[in-house]
């Protein structure tokens, strides 16, 4: 299979990460309890769009570098062996100079900080970013201005900024479209919510679109997520 | 016969300037090997004991890893002193095969560095169980907390501290012992008093926390020390049990802490190293059995059974070659004959020496887990010794290919005849070190891991072999390789004069994922007599040597021959092999081949506010930036870089930094150049061939 067919059959497109209809900057956020594959869906969604010839940026909050990108590896090895891709080395080493990892202390982590590392980039042409994924940041601690903040900055710069969160099984606090503690109170400043869940009578886990205002991804569990290999599908 | 349990081969690795050497020079005085301490630097001018090399006194550091022992509470401690430098990391492979276990150092300011990470994962590879200690605590901005972090976060170790320091930076005054719950102070104008005292009261609270988690950590390994701690009454020797059994099941890496160059915790190392590393029986080694087709078999240990030892290291001694080796089994005696597996060789041992850096003690016999020296063997680093009953070997060792060379050229006659010497032993010591001799330029290529790798052979030789040499630009290892299948169908015909020439070779090339070279014979009905098959393997061994474009050897490639003609008359092994030089002449250009480059791993650390102008400048030499770790004010960029384009990039980046950042560079792979670093370089190649 040549790239373009795997972007084109590649499920993730309902979520029109990159796709040239796509609104130049959203603000996203996958939301779950432990274990359910929030960097699996970010990383696939960075991959996409690593794919559609974008730069991405891959923010690690409190993993090491190492870490991150062995997810890439194999997320990739994945893909590529699932739809027996002609020329996986290639395609790799093409995306990869595409991609950068940033990994942070939490309490590193602040608009001026992210904003002053991507000029840097910008300004000594390692990396322009398209899409910018920020995992393992406790949402739970940020306050409303860090978000309204990133989302202010995502829209200078163009930038589809995808977040994850974690939530726990005891806080039962939901917003009125279904998101989430600990993000309900903030579901506002974003444009596209996915609720990881259990599948019911099935093995797999839906990714529920509980949200989006961008009118690109359409809501509702369209796509599953394999327990196994953490790939994103249309069915299970 | 020795107790084996009470027997500890041990080393000590961590990434330059982290105070191995030093802290090495301290467990000698302590275990009372040597009488006064000298410093790497020291104004004395007698330098660290364990930095026996010139050079090393020199440069203030550790190139080739000496070995001596010492005896501690009736322990008997092996100890190999490894290199810091990542260029010299075959040295801290070679020693890593034949540790049981290892202390890695780590400097509580610069806390876990690059070569720290690379020391860990060969130390992961080997399965060598480790203690970690966090040296320097009394330097300024010492953070003890921040490095067991690091430990967890970078290195992945579930590293457990069992001690805490009495004070830091300054005012580091002890430490107290988290097994014991006492204050522990060194006294004496060498630390050499121990002075035990109740913990201080400030730090009482502190303390009962950490052995709280100290035992948390602890009674995974032990229900006996689980349930004790439930009841309330865990004793020392349980939680070192539990710690021990953590250890060497590579689960748990006991932190300790001091500072060598204070004197300070020195001698609680060395209880750790007696009581939480291995010994010898403890690790299960393996040989391949050569009779079995190289199956794995376990290493007895037992000091009556066969002997087995490793030769992991070679150094040119004043009475001639010293072959370090390790006793696997069996038992190493003065006057027997020993048998190397490689060559088959047979020799007698005519003297065994215990190390002590440079200096011998002379011994009659060695038994199995020992780490000794043998005067007079002809052999090669790596070498397997066995007292003939076995054909053992044991597992052959992880070894990287050259990735840089340089032309050599001796300034005198004298020169010459001492460079030749010198080069027979580096290349005999360091199987990471290569040389051969340029059949078109008649120069002396020396091939290595990196610049100053090369630096210290071509040092090594002026200072101890006298040969003075003329260097020449490094040049980057090329080579070359074919992307895609091509057919081929080549005639070999001469008949000019005398017998003819006459051979028919057809086939394909296509790229071999693994591995340089494979040939496969596919040759149905005999066309092509068997007797020429070899004929036209050896054909395409010649043909790859040197690929089209820029003459650089071609790598991956499996030739494949399923037809061909011959001559009653006219063919010959001659003919065929030149039919199939031809043959992969006639398909190499047609499976469009590529020039493949070595990328190294880059790892630049220094403060944040550089950051930006590190990328850019590993940007522009065509790097690709992995990635960025930041952490307190100082960030750890990670690039491949292709390794042409990272000459003099010491002397960029310490302008660029004001001298604050460092780097490293390993070895990552080879990869394509860019068309248009390709055409530069066939037109170079080109060149030269018209010059010529």
């Amino acid at each position: 299979m040549l790239k373009k067919e795997l972007i084109e059959k590649n499920p993730i497109r309902h979520l029109n990460v990159c796709t040239e209809s796509n609104v130049s900057s959203r603000m996203g956020l996958v939301i779950s309890r432990a274990g359910l594959g929030k960097t699996a869906i970010l990383v696939q969604i960075a991959l996409d769009s690593l794919l559609n010839g974008k730069q991405v940026i891959h923010v690690s909050v409190g993993q090491s570098l190492e870490k991150t990108r062995i997810w890439y590896d194999d997320m990739f090895k994945d893909i590529a062996a699932g739809c027996k891709l002609d020329n996986p080395y290639e395609v790799y080493d093409e995306i990869m100079h595409n991609r950068m990892i940033m990994t942070f202390k939490e309490s590193k982590l602040s608009r001026a900080k992210l904003e002053e590392r991507m000029n840097d980039l910008v300004y000594q042409n390692v990396i322009r970013p398209s899409c910018l994924v920020i995992d393992g940041y406790d949402l739970a601690c940020a306050d409303q201005q860090f978000l309204a903040d990133l989302k202010e900055m995502g829209r200078a710069m163009d930038l589809q900024v995808w977040f994850s969160a974690l939530s726990h099984r005891d806080d039962q606090r939901v917003s009125n479209s279904g998101v989430p503690a600990p993000c309900h109170e903030v579901e506002d400043l974003f444009d596209t919510v996915i609720v990881l869940q259990p599948a019911p009578k099935s093995e797999c886990i839906d990714l529920n679109i509980v949200k989006d205002t961008t009118g690109v991804s359409k809501c509702g569990k369209v796509l599953k997520l394999d327990p196994i290999t953490f790939m994103i599908k249309e069915g299970c | 016969m020795k107790d084996l349990s009470k027997v500890r081969n041990i080393g000590i690795s961590a990434h330059i300037d982290s105070g191995k050497t030093t802290l090495t020079e301290r467990v000698l005085f302590y275990t009372q090997r040597i009488h006064a301490i000298h410093e790497v630097r020291g104004k004395d001018g007698v330098g660290a004991k364990m930095d026996s090399m010139e050079l090393e006194r020199e440069r203030g550091i550790t190139i080739a890893s000496a070995a001596t022992y010492c005896d501690w509470k009736g322990h008997s401690i092996n100890i190999i002193d490894t290199p810091g430098h990542v260029d010299f990391t075959i040295e801290v492979e070679r020693a890593l095969r034949v540790l049981d276990g290892a202390i890695l150092i780590l400097c509580s300011v610069g806390g876990v560095q690059s070569q720290s990470i690379t020391v860990n994962r060969q130390m992961t590879r080997y399965r060598v169980p480790r203690i970690a200690f966090i040296n320097k605590c009394d330097r300024t901005g010492a953070n003890p907390d921040r490095v067991i972090g690091q430990l967890r976060d970078k290195l992945n170790l579930n590293a457990i501290p069992i001690q805490l320091p009495i004070g830091l930076e300054g005012d580091l005054e002890g430490l107290v012992d988290l097994i014991k719950m006492k204050a522990i102070y060194f006294d004496g104008d060498n630390g050499e008093k121990i002075r035990e005292e109740e913990i201080p009261a400030h730090l009482t609270a502190e303390a009962e926390k950490r052995r709280e988690a100290l035992l948390d950590a602890a009674s995974m390994f032990s229900d006996e020390l689980m349930e004790a701690v439930l009841e309330g009454t865990p004793t020392e020797e349980m939680i070192m049990n539990a710690v021990r059994i953590g250890t060497l099941k590579l689960e748990l890496t006991p932190v300790m802490m001091g500072s060598a160059y204070k004197n300070k915790g020195i001698q609680l190392l060395l209880d750790g190293v007696a009581n939480y590393l291995p010994a010898p029986t403890e690790v299960d080694n393996f040989a391949l059995d050569l009779d079995k087709e190289e199956a794995e078999i376990k290493v007895s240990n037992n000091p009556a059974d066969p002997m087995v030892a490793l030769a992991f290291k070679l150094e040119d001694g004043r009475y001639g070659q010293l072959t370090y080796v390790r006793t696997y089994q069996g038992t190493l005696k003065k006057g027997d004959t020993i048998v190397n597996a490689r060559t088959g060789k047979k020799a007698k041992v005519g003297r065994l020496v215990r190390m002590h850096a440079d200096e011998m003690e002379d011994i009659e016999e060695s038994g199995s887990g020992d780490i000794v020296a043998l005067f007079g063997i002809d052999c090669a680093s790596g070498d397997t010794f066995t007292d003939g009953k076995l054909n053992y070997s044991m597992s052959s060792m992880h070894v990287p290919t050259p990735v840089i060379s340089l032309a050599i050229k001796p300034v005198d006659n004298k020169a010459q005849v001492n460079m030749s010497k010198a080069l027979n032993r580096f290349t005999k010591e360091d199987p990471t070190f290569k040389t051969f001799i340029d059949p078109e330029t008649n120069e002396t290529i020396i091939s290595g891991m990196g610049e100053l790798h090369l630096d210290v052979y071509v040092e090594r030789m002026k200072r101890e072999y006298n040969a003075e040499v003329q260097v020449g630009a490094p040049q980057v290892a090329y080579r070359e390789a074919i992307t895609q299948r091509a057919d081929f169908n080549y005639t070999h015909k001469k008949q000019t004069g005398g017998s003819g020439q006459f051979g028919r070779v057809g086939g394909y090339i296509e790229p071999l994922e693994e591995g340089e070279y494979e040939f496969v014979d596919s040759i149905v009905g005999g066309v092509i007599p068997r007797e020429f098959i070899p004929s036209c393997d050896k054909g395409f061994q010649k043909a790859v040597v040197k690929g089209a474009l820029i003459g650089a050897p071609i790598t991956g490639v499996r030739c494949v021959i399923n037809d061909g003609a011959s001559h009653a008359v006219d063919s010959s092994d001659i003919a065929f092999q030149l039919a199939a030089i031809g043959a992969f002449k006639e398909g190499y250009m047609k499976a469009k081949p590529v020039i493949l480059e070595p990328i190294m791993k880059v790892v630049v650390e220094g403060p944040t506010e550089f950051q930006g102008s590190v990328m850019g400048s590993l940007n522009q030499r065509r790097g690709m930036i992995v990635g960025t770790t930041e952490e307190d004010d100082y960030t750890a960029i990670e690039a491949e870089v292709p390794l042409s384009e990272m000459f003099g990039y010491s002397t960029d980046l310490r302008s660029l930094t004001q001298g604050k950042a460092e780097f490293t560079m390993e070895f990552a792979s080879y990869k394509p150049v860019p068309k248009s670093v390709a055409e530069q370089l066939i037109a170079e190649a080109q060149k030269k061939n018209k010059e010529k």
